[in-house]
């Protein structure tokens, strides 16, 4: 279970801007975050990550708080809308980064690597560079790696933006069973509201710095 | 149909302009072809030329080495430190070591590295042996090679490095990368596919090296294609060794010309993300990352802070008193200028031409097309494999056929030769940029009538104005601090700068020298920040 408590951030740039976050995810839920361009939705999951560090406010996973921790050590993972690959690498390595950085698998690795791109339905292509897949299929890859890593917790940043409208789909309806199946609490910025109403069991909009919960 | 397909005056002038230049190579080529045929003279040595050959092909490859190895670790260590105090003016600098006058950093090498230089001074003061005369020789070739070059790598791997997506580095530290698996999976990518293309320009630089090799080789073993050519033609006044010199020279050079415009082919386009995510480095390695920074900025900076503190006691009143001086500078000021606009126009016509054939808005797509775009293309970069004394003997030559004294022609051939030289680099700042605007604006401009000067008022030159402030300063400085063109045709009549320095430096005049060399850095300097600030307007406003 995800839980967000008064989670400050302040953004010095161009225009000063001042967040505040308060969100909860239940194991095997999604939960959506909406809100307008520059309104923070991708601070939040940055800040939950541990790429940004928070003024104040607590993350905790499992009841235990993780701001302390390195973004490696985050019971986390996360899935952008693009670039989530190497794309040098074969899918099957790509997904391997997830379990073993150094890509010198064990035999259980490799079978638990396959096994993921299996659960993705990308198994035929495990060999293929991760550049010469389609864009849906490099998402597949990405999920498959979220997969193999085993953490409670998925982030997704607008995961499916660059995909076509089938694409998008397919992709919603694996990560809900992926998010059913392993009883992960997953928080997904979107703006697409076909997304939201197939995806989301709870709504949460962001709108002057505050979070708001509409479902 | 469009009123913009209509023949237009930049696609004429464009490809004119190119066949002109096309002419113009085959000219030089076809000069050099024969002007060693039947002339009463003795065979060229080949056994020589095939010596200097290979001791040019020895220096270029090794300094191309050394310069990869330092820019890379350079721009690896400024893209993890990024609070490095200055990064920004170092980073800054560096772009400068493309246009520095090579004269003016040999002589701060000297300064610095020479036998009663700082360094030698510095050891003898604490007893150690020092480094003698070492800056003479393969050493001293080397080391200017690498000062001029690193920078310039250093500055363009960082620009690539600040191209990795921010999503990229945040999937590997939330994957938890060490170092080395952070450079394999994240760094190499982004570096690997412009190395190649930069190896083979290091190179093709350092190859076409002709003002370090004169200064620094101090001995005829030393000796590059360039400095032979020139030896060949003001020494020994044998133009058909000259010659066959030339041709050894164009060979390598055209074929190393294909090999890098077949890797720039592969390049991707850069697109510098706007803000990188910074990643904590453990202790050991930001020590490392910033000594590499902080002995590079050491290493840099000295030549250059002692051609300011040799120049600044120098007698600058005695010097504008000396009718030779202020002929010399106002040639060069006035080749410059003129340098610079006529190679911003010849760039801007060729890419507008370009620009007008890739685009179907424009151009009917016929079977004419690629063969015009192929001539457009190879007209500006064919003078990447015509190094500058080649040029010149070839502008020698064909002078010597149109007039009775070359010399006259003497301002004609430097300002040709300048233009020349700059126009590939120019090209490929200005095609992108002015491609890129026409994709983005053609439609609106095309349906709101807007053509001629009226768009290029209101649409591509707000559009591209940084890029030609950029080029306009480039070429300038790659004029004013050129020796090797001005070395053939030079005289007591007819100087540049650069070449009035050389002449400084080999009578032993060393204030005047240094007095002349901090002016050449201060102009450089100035035109090279100030006049792209200059063009630099409401463009993203």
């Amino acid at each position: 279970m995800l839980e967000v408590t008064a989670l400050r951030y302040r953004h010095n740039g161009a225009v000063t801007a001042e967040y505040r976050y308060d969100l909860e995810v239940g194991a095997g839920q999604i939960a959506c975050l909406t809100g307008k361009s520059g309104s923070g939705k991708s601070t939040c999951l940055d800040l939950i990550a541990g790429f940004l560090q928070p003024h104040s406010g607590q993350v905790r996973i499992d009841k235990t708080n993780i701001l302390t921790l390195a973004p490696e050590h985050r019971p986390l993972t996360i899935l952008f809308q693009s670039h989530n690959l190497f794309d040098h690498l074969s899918a099957a390595q790509n997904v391997a980064l997830g379990t073993n950085t150094s890509l010198k698998l064990t035999d259980n690795e490799k079978r638990d690597v396959q096994s993921a791109l299996d659960r993705v339905g990308l198994l035929p292509l495990a060999g293929q560079r991760a550049g010469q897949l389609s864009g849906g299929e490099q998402q597949r890859v990405a999920l498959a790696r979220c997969l193999i890593r085993e953490r409670p917790v998925l982030l997704l940043d607008e995961p499916f933006g660059a995909l076509d409208r089938e694409t998008r789909a397919d992709m919603i309806v694996l990560v809900r069973k992926i998010v059913s199946e392993q009883s992960l609490a997953a928080l997904m910025v979107t703006h697409d509201f076909n997304e939201l109403d197939k995806a989301a069991d709870r709504h949460y909009e962001l709108s002057d710095g505050c979070i708001q919960r509409l479902k | 149909m469009y009123t913009a397909r209509k023949p237009s005056w930049t696609l004429w002038g464009g490809t004119g302009t190119s066949l002109a230049l096309l002419c113009l190579a085959a000219g030089i080529f076809w000069t050099l072809w024969t002007a060693g045929r039947g002339q009463e003279t003795v065979e060229p040595d080949v056994a020589y030329i095939g010596a200097v050959l290979w001791f040019t092909l020895f220096q270029a490859a090794a300094s191309t080495v050394l310069s990869l190895a330092l820019g890379l670790a350079v721009a690896w260590s400024l893209t993890y430190q990024r609070r490095f105090p200055g990064r920004r003016q170092l980073i800054a600098l560096m772009s400068l070591s493309m246009v520095l006058p090579t004269l003016v950093v040999v002589l701060g090498l000297i300064t610095v590295l020479g036998r009663q230089g700082w360094l030698n001074s510095l050891f003898g003061s604490i007893g150690v042996p020092g480094i003698g005369s070492a800056i003479y020789g393969f050493g001293g070739i080397l080391t200017a090679h690498v000062f001029l070059n690193a920078p310039f790598v250093a500055r363009l791997l960082l620009q690539r490095l600040d191209t990795v997506p921010v999503e990229r580095l945040k999937l590997g530290r939330s994957l938890g990368l060490s170092t080395w698996q952070r450079f394999r999976f994240i760094d190499w990518p982004a570096l690997a596919s412009s190395l190649p293309g930069l190896c083979v320009t290091v190179f093709l630089l350092c190859f076409t090296s002709f003002a370090v090799v004169l200064t620094l080789g101090g001995s005829p073993r030393f000796n590059t294609l360039e400095v032979a050519i020139y030896e060949a033609i003001k020494l020994e006044f044998d133009i058909r060794q000259a010659v066959a010199l030339s041709l050894a020279q164009l060979g390598v050079c055209g074929a190393l010309v294909v090999a890098a415009s077949a890797f720039r082919s592969q390049d991707r386009s850069l697109s510098v993300v706007a803000e990188r995510m910074p990643w904590p480095e453990s202790s050991p390695l930001r020590l490392l990352q910033l000594s590499v920074i902080s002995i590079f900025t050491l290493v840099y900076t000295a030549p250059l802070l002692a051609v300011l503190t040799d120049g600044l006691p120098a007698d600058f009143a005695a010097l504008m008193s000396q009718p030779v001086f202020v002929r010399a500078l106002m040639t060069s000021l006035i080749l410059a200028t003129l340098s610079s606009a006529i190679t911003l126009t010849v760039a801007l016509l060729i890419s507008g031409a370009r620009h007008r054939l890739a685009s179907p808005l424009h151009t009917r797509q016929t079977r004419f097309v690629p063969v015009v775009t192929s001539l457009l293309t190879v007209s500006g970069t064919i003078y990447l494999a015509i190094p500058s004394l080649v040029m010149a003997l070839g502008f020698f030559l064909i002078a010597r056929k149109l007039a009775a004294d070359v010399y006259v022609l003497a301002p004609l051939a430097l300002l040709l030769a300048n233009v020349l030289m700059a126009l590939p680099f120019a090209l490929v700042i200005i095609y992108p940029a002015l491609h890129k605007a026409g994709l983005k604006h053609d439609r609106v401009a095309i349906s709101l009538g807007l053509s001629g000067f009226p768009r290029w008022r209101w649409v591509d030159f707000p559009a591209i104005r940084a890029e030609i402030g950029f080029v306009a300063a480039l070429s300038f400085c790659f004029s004013f601090g050129d020796l090797g063109v001005i070395s053939v045709f030079g005289n007591r009549g007819f100087s540049t700068l650069p070449w009035l320095l050389y002449q400084k430096m080999g009578s032993y005049r060393t204030t005047e020298a240094a007095g002349i060399a901090l002016i050449l850095l201060v102009i450089t300097f100035i035109v090279f920040f100030v006049v792209p600030g200059c063009f630099k307007g409401k463009r993203d406003a």
